[in-house]
């Protein structure tokens, strides 16, 4: 483990004192939620407990979620209803939140507001922002698919996760994408997402799919595997990606984000992704799966507490 | 083949071109109407061409009528045009499931009432065509009781599309045994006045992404609608024209058949789409560059009135 040579991805299991190597060696890590530390509504077991032992050994500790559908604050009561007892708001970093951050720094002109296919989460984080919202009217009475009005205001598009998405809002966005000087968003590229029991779930990025293949352009995505949700934590913290550590279980979104912002990687097997899916990665030759291959691998976070205890022990 | 492609076809030559036709088959929009515009000189055309003793058919990948529909709008604008002779997505999507796929089953419908008429007709039921808002909260919808009997998704046009219709032909989708088709992949509807209204192909992009698969598009430049002409008419292929204004559908469709092409200038695809294709070093790009092009098909008028 030590010395390992990072231009090979290595797909390496380790525990106790393999992690503990490892993590003294960071500053930071960076954990995604969903299949990380909670699955659902239910704490992995020892994670809670595994976030504090990160936080008492000094590192500094985000969390990196495509998860747009919650306000930062509704996050954070979640952390504290499933024993997360310190972590901060201001340490939770969702798609919501920086989409909202990057909106506003895009400068949009004076008067200029953002077409939005989201939930009341992601409404809510471009209002703390600041970041002015087309009001939705109910689509029954605004005219037809053919004939509605626009609002002439608009500079930005803006596409996530939307349980009430209608042929309408593609549309509409469809109609404000022909301006070409109109920004194009969507929060993330998840195509579907994993619900308790096994069940899935239409994604953000299905959504994303339908407007770009109306418009005929590209979104600009914010969350994972796009860099820009680490570079709205180190604008806001001061960040060494060579100290710091990406905690995730979905390979194509985590493991990959944590490849192309510079981090070691570590994948966790309580979520989405499998081993066997890591190594066909490793052993494959197409030269773009191997920023798919995570450094490193583990079966829970809540090995950290064993890596912890053995140094404790061996101190003692 | 190759040797001389994407012609104008001058007033001399039409005569000799239809002379070695038996069957012109029409895209609608575009070609024949622009919405409820009827092209000057259409109806005379198509009208004419059938005194001649050509067979005429239409193949549109629109989803939203019925053949029957289609021959009603025919006929109001002076279209001599019988039902049998339309071969539009909806008619071709239930003919598909019915008579390739051999389906024996339900099948869940994202479209409108001509393909739920259409399927009914050669008896296969549907279940999902109206409106379909999401209610309850997340863990309800991805447990939303499935039809067990349901052994196929169809995606046609539907205005009434919604995120719970996107969560049910996923929930049923993750069967790998359940068929998924789609009526066509065209990205949006053909309107007078510019207006963009994203097509089927936004639909069943959204569908094919969440569920991670790729459906069986039944809709041009797909061979399937002109495998349906065909075996319900015997065709020589030699000797049939396909007549579109779509490259990249309707004269693809026509390369894909073995069939003579020729673009109509009165809608979408243009004689340097053409040409661009033409120049390109692509053998798929090829197939996009028609044999023959007229600004419109009245351009057949005087060879068929002289």
């Amino acid at each position: 483990m030590a010395g390992m040579a990072t231009s090979t991805r290595g797909c390496c299991k380790i525990r106790g004192s393999g992690i503990r190597e490892l993590l003294d060696n960071k500053h930071t890590v960076l954990f995604d939620c969903d299949g990380v530390i909670w699955n659902g509504d239910a704490a992995v077991r020892g994670a809670p407990e595994a976030v504090s032992l990160l936080k008492r050994h000094g590192k500094k500790v985000y969390f990196v979620t495509n998860n747009c559908t919650r306000p930062r604050a509704t996050y954070a009561t979640k952390f504290s209803r499933l024993g997360f007892t310190d972590v901060a708001e201001e340490e939770i970093f969702s798609s919501a939140y920086c989409s909202a951050a990057y909106l506003r720094d895009a400068e949009l002109q004076e008067g200029g507001k953002v077409f939005v296919i989201g939930c009341q989460g992601l409404m809510e984080e471009l209002r703390e922002a600041g970041v002015p919202v087309v009001v939705e009217e109910s689509d029954q009475r605004a005219g037809n698919i053919y004939d509605y009005p626009l609002d002439p205001d608009v500079r930005a598009v803006l596409v996530g996760y939307d349980d009430q998405f209608t042929f309408s809002k593609l549309a509409k966005a469809c109609c404000y994408l022909q301006n070409p000087a109109c920004l194009f968003l969507a929060t993330d590229p998840d195509p579907w997402h994993p619900l308790r029991g096994g069940r899935i779930t239409p994604g953000s990025g299905s959504l994303t799919a339908a407007v770009e293949t109306a418009s005929s352009r590209t979104a600009t995505v914010i969350g994972k595997p796009s860099c820009f949700m680490f570079e709205c934590i180190a604008s806001q913290f001061g960040l060494d990606p060579a100290r710091s550590l990406m905690v995730g279980d979905r390979l194509e979104t985590d493991i990959l984000f944590g490849a192309k912002c510079g981090l070691d990687t570590l994948l966790t097997l309580t979520g989405v992704s499998t081993m066997e899916e890591a190594q066909e990665h490793k052993d494959s030759q197409d030269p773009e799966r191997k920023n798919l291959v995570p450094d490193y691998v583990i079966d829970t976070i809540a090995d950290f507490i064993e890596a912890y205890k053995e140094e404790e022990e061996e101190q003692g | 083949m190759a040797a001389s492609k994407c012609t104008r076809l001058s007033g001399a030559s039409v005569k000799p071109l239809l002379d070695s036709l038996d069957c012109v088959l029409f895209d609608c929009d575009g070609v024949i109407w622009r919405g409820d515009q009827v092209v000057p000189g259409a109806p005379q055309v198509i009208n004419l061409l059938k005194k001649h003793g050509k067979r005429v058919f239409f193949v549109t990948n629109n989803s939203s009528k019925t053949r029957k529909m289609y021959a009603d709008k025919m006929s109001r604008m002076g279209f001599d045009v019988t039902q049998e002779e339309v071969f539009g997505t909806a008619y071709c999507s239930a003919a598909y499931l019915k008579s390739v796929c051999k389906l024996e089953g339900k099948v869940y419908l994202i479209g409108g009432d001509a393909l739920r008429q259409e399927l009914e007709a050669v008896g296969i039921q549907q279940t999902g065509v109206g409106p379909d808002a999401v209610s309850g909260v997340q863990s309800d919808w991805a447990n939303v009781p499935l039809d067990p009997e349901v052994k196929a998704v169809l995606v046609g046009f539907d205005e009434h599309f919604s995120y719970m219709k996107l969560n049910r032909a996923l929930q049923y989708l993750t069967d790998p045994g359940c068929l998924f088709v789609g009526t066509n992949t065209d990205t949006r509807l053909p309107l007078e006045g510019g207006k963009a209204v994203p097509g089927t192909g936004c639909l069943l992009k959204a569908v094919e992404t969440a569920a991670q698969r790729q459906a069986q598009t039944v809709g041009k430049p797909n061979h399937f609608m002109f495998d349906c002409v065909a075996s319900q008419f015997g065709l020589d292929r030699t000797r049939c024209l396909m007549v579109g204004d779509r490259l990249d559908t309707d004269i693809m469709l026509g390369s894909n058949c073995g069939l003579k092409t020729l673009l109509t200038l009165t809608g979408v695809s243009t004689v340097a789409d053409a040409e661009a294709h033409q120049k390109s070093g692509s053998a798929e790009r090829q197939r996009m560059v028609p044999d023959y092009y007229v600004e419109s098909i009245a351009d057949f008028l005087p060879a068929l009135q002289g």
